[in-house]
Order: C-alpha cells, then sequence, then structure tokens
C-alpha cells in the first residue's frame, strides 16, 4: 500500500457521509419529476410556440403575374399557383424551420387563441420542399380546397407523428399568420390526441 | 436534441447523478440546504442537459452542485450579515462525522487552505480522479493533478507537526466560491 492510498483510506473514515442511507426511489421519481415538470413552465419556451414565417397571403401579392383565382359562390381571394391539381380555393402555409423548438404541451385553449386557420387535409403531392394537401374538412377559417405548404429542408421534423409530409397520409394542421403551429399543434391525423385537440378546441 | 431527445437523456442520467450529489452536499453543508442545493443543481442538468459530457457527467455535476452550493452560501451569509451585531458571524457550517474519528486528522485538514483541504476531499471521500477535479473545479487536468499533489503533500506536513491542536485554527475551512 502506497502513502497516497494510506491518506486516502484515513481521509476516508472521516467522511460523514458514510453513514448516510441510501435515498429512497420514491425521492428519486419525485425529484425527477418536480425538476422536469418546473422547468417545463419557464416563459421562455412559450414565446417560441409559434413559428412564424412569411405571411403566406402577402406572399402572393407580392409575387407578381401570379392569377388568383376566384371560385363561384366563394367571396376570398386565397389564392395560390397551380401546382396544386385542385380547382378550388388553395391556401399557402409556411412549414416549420428544421431547427429545434421547445414546447410546452398543447391545450385546446391555446390552440383555439393561436391558430387562424386549421383544416384536415390529405397529401396529394411533394415537389421538393413544396406539400400539396387536398382538404378535407376546415376547422377554422375561409373554406379551402387545398393548401401548399413551403417546408424548410424538405422536412417538418416538429410536427407531431412521424414529422414528415407523405403522400396519401391525412394530416391536422393549425396555422398563425400563415405560419404552421407545430409543438403538437399540427400533425398526422393519427397522432396520439390530436384529432381530440382539434374537437375539443373548434 | 429534440424535447423528447432531452427527456429521455436526462431521464437516464439523473438517478445516477443524485445518490452522489446528495452525497457530495451532505458532507459540506446542514440537511436543509442540501435539500434545497439538490434540486437547484438538478434543475441546472436539466436545462443545461445538452452540455452534459456523456462519459464524465458525475464530475460535471458535481460542478454544477459546486456552483450552485456557493451561491447558497453567499445568500445565507447576506442574511447573516444582518444579524452581524447581535450573532457572532459562524464561518460556513462544516458538517463533520458526529463522533470524530480521527481528531488528529479532522485539525490537521482544518489547518490547511480552503482550496487544498477541498481538493482532498474529492479526492477522497467522492474518489475522484485528478482528470476528473479538473472537471468540477472547472481547471485543467495539469492545474488539477499537480495542486492535488501539493495538497497531499501539506497534509502530511501537518500531520507530522508536533504539537496540533494548538489553538491554531483560522477560518480556513469555509469554502470560497
Amino acid at each position: 500500500m502506497t502513502d497516497d492510498d494510506d491518506l486516502r483510506s484515513r481521509l476516508r473514515r472521516t467522511d460523514p457521509a458514510a453513514g448516510l442511507a441510501p435515498v429512497a426511489p420514491a425521492r428519486t421519481a419525485q425529484l425527477l419529476e418536480k425538476t422536469m415538470t418546473t422547468a417545463a413552465v419557464k416563459p421562455r419556451l412559450d414565446t417560441r410556440l409559434i413559428l412564424v414565417a412569411a405571411a403566406a397571403l402577402l406572399l402572393i401579392v407580392a409575387v407578381g403575374g401570379w392569377q388568383l383565382l376566384r371560385p363561384p359562390g366563394s367571396g376570398h381571394n386565397a389564392a395560390g399557383p397551380v401546382a396544386v391539381p385542385s380547382a378550388g380555393v388553395t391556401k399557402k402555409l409556411t412549414g416549420p424551420p428544421a431547427a429545434q423548438a421547445k414546447c410546452i404541451a398543447p391545450t385546446a385553449t391555446k390552440l383555439r387563441e393561436y391558430a387562424d386557420f386549421a383544416f384536415a387535409g390529405t397529401v396529394t403531392s411533394l415537389y421538393g420542399d413544396a406539400v400539396a394537401l387536398k382538404v378535407t374538412r376546415v376547422y377554422r377559417g375561409a373554406p379551402a380546397d387545398a393548401v401548399e405548404v413551403a417546408q424548410e429542408g424538405g422536412s417538418s421534423e416538429t410536427m407531431m407523428g412521424s414529422g414528415k409530409f407523405e403522400i396519401g397520409r391525412d394530416y391536422l394542421v393549425a396555422s398563425s399568420e400563415g405560419g404552421i403551429l407545430v409543438c403538437g399543434y399540427s400533425g398526422e391525423a393519427d397522432a396520439t390526441g390530436l384529432q381530440e385537440l382539434y374537437d375539443e378546441a373548434f | 436534441m429534440n424535447p423528447d431527445d432531452r427527456r429521455r437523456r436526462f431521464e437516464a442520467v439523473a438517478p445516477a447523478v443524485i445518490e452522489p450529489v446528495r452525497r457530495y452536499l451532505a458532507r459540506r453543508t446542514d440537511p436543509s440546504t442540501a435539500d434545497d442545493v439538490l434540486q437547484e443543481t438538478l434543475l441546472v442538468c436539466w436545462r443545461r442537459v445538452d452540455d452534459m459530457p456523456a462519459v464524465e457527467f458525475l464530475p460535471w455535476a458535481y460542478g454544477v452542485a459546486r456552483n450552485c452550493l456557493a451561491n447558497a452560501e453567499r445568500a445565507q451569509r447576506r442574511r447573516h450579515r444582518l444579524f452581524a451585531r447581535i450573532v457572532h458571524l459562524d464561518p460556513p457550517p462544516v458538517a463533520v462525522p458526529e463522533n470524530d474519528p480521527d481528531h488528529e486528522l479532522t485539525e490537521a485538514v482544518a489547518r490547511l487552505r480552503a482550496e487544498d483541504a477541498e481538493i482532498l476531499r474529492l479526492w477522497a471521500w467522492e474518489e475522484l480522479s485528478a482528470s476528473e477535479i479538473a472537471t468540477v473545479l472547472r481547471i485543467s487536468a495539469n492545474a488539477a493533478s499537480l495542486r492535488l499533489h501539493r495538497a497531499k503533500q501539506k497534509l502530511r506536513d501537518e500531520l507530522r507537526k508536533p504539537g496540533t491542536g494548538n489553538g491554531h485554527e483560522e477560518l480556513t475551512e469555509g469554502r470560497r466560491p
């Protein structure tokens, strides 16, 4: 045994925590839960909730030469390019940025508060970063037959479910000022709890 | 890291952090402060889980606990200062075994500089290597290795000194932030 070992064991014998009983598993669980819930309600997370990109309708006005479609029986000017195989009203939205977002648990109240447009739809086409959806039901906002989503980097990772738009799948999407709401407010229609959230909110 | 990954990572690592950090704090402060600082340490770990090293996470967590404890003690000292006129100000409490098994050693450690005593505690009580001590103290591995070597030497010198317990007790035991 070296001098070091001697010194170390001698010091160890004076360890005031030597007789300390191990922490109970219940206490560990309680500490963890308290930690994660305390941190989750930090207000700074809330401000990131809405990922606002360019307001879609303004964009359309800005880009000259695009024809506005005015379907019969609809007073709304929502319109878009003809990439969508639908003759009706097309609304354009911007997908969430690829960067990670920090979220608090979604609630129907917040959804109702934030969303100015919400719909159920099926993806009909994917062209690079452009996703086209055929609208099956509009929960909130002006009626539309199709919606185009421009997403960054070819994915919308912060959506519920697989985080991707795929052809043929059904989605529930809410948006605010043209930007898709993520953090549990948009995603695959069969994602856990999403349909219930929409039913409660609208 | 997305929120689910963060949560999973924290849940995987935290149980391995709680017990050692709890002991670390029990060795250095009173039970009530230890409780508060443990919770605060976990909060900081959770907030900074992205910065937490994959392997040497425990020394890193000790470093967080050390800062949280220093903050708590600063706050305590501020409160104590209010009573300075009527209460003889105590140095921060040091947890000692109820029946001191090695009085000579305890005295010798008490005569060391606070930094030296702390490095020896980290080495003997937390059973850390020099490089792990470096992580706790946020200093280089070389510096930690050198300081640990010197601290051991100083403690041996103190133990060799004749006439220990001569009343020469400075307030060197309190940890400085």
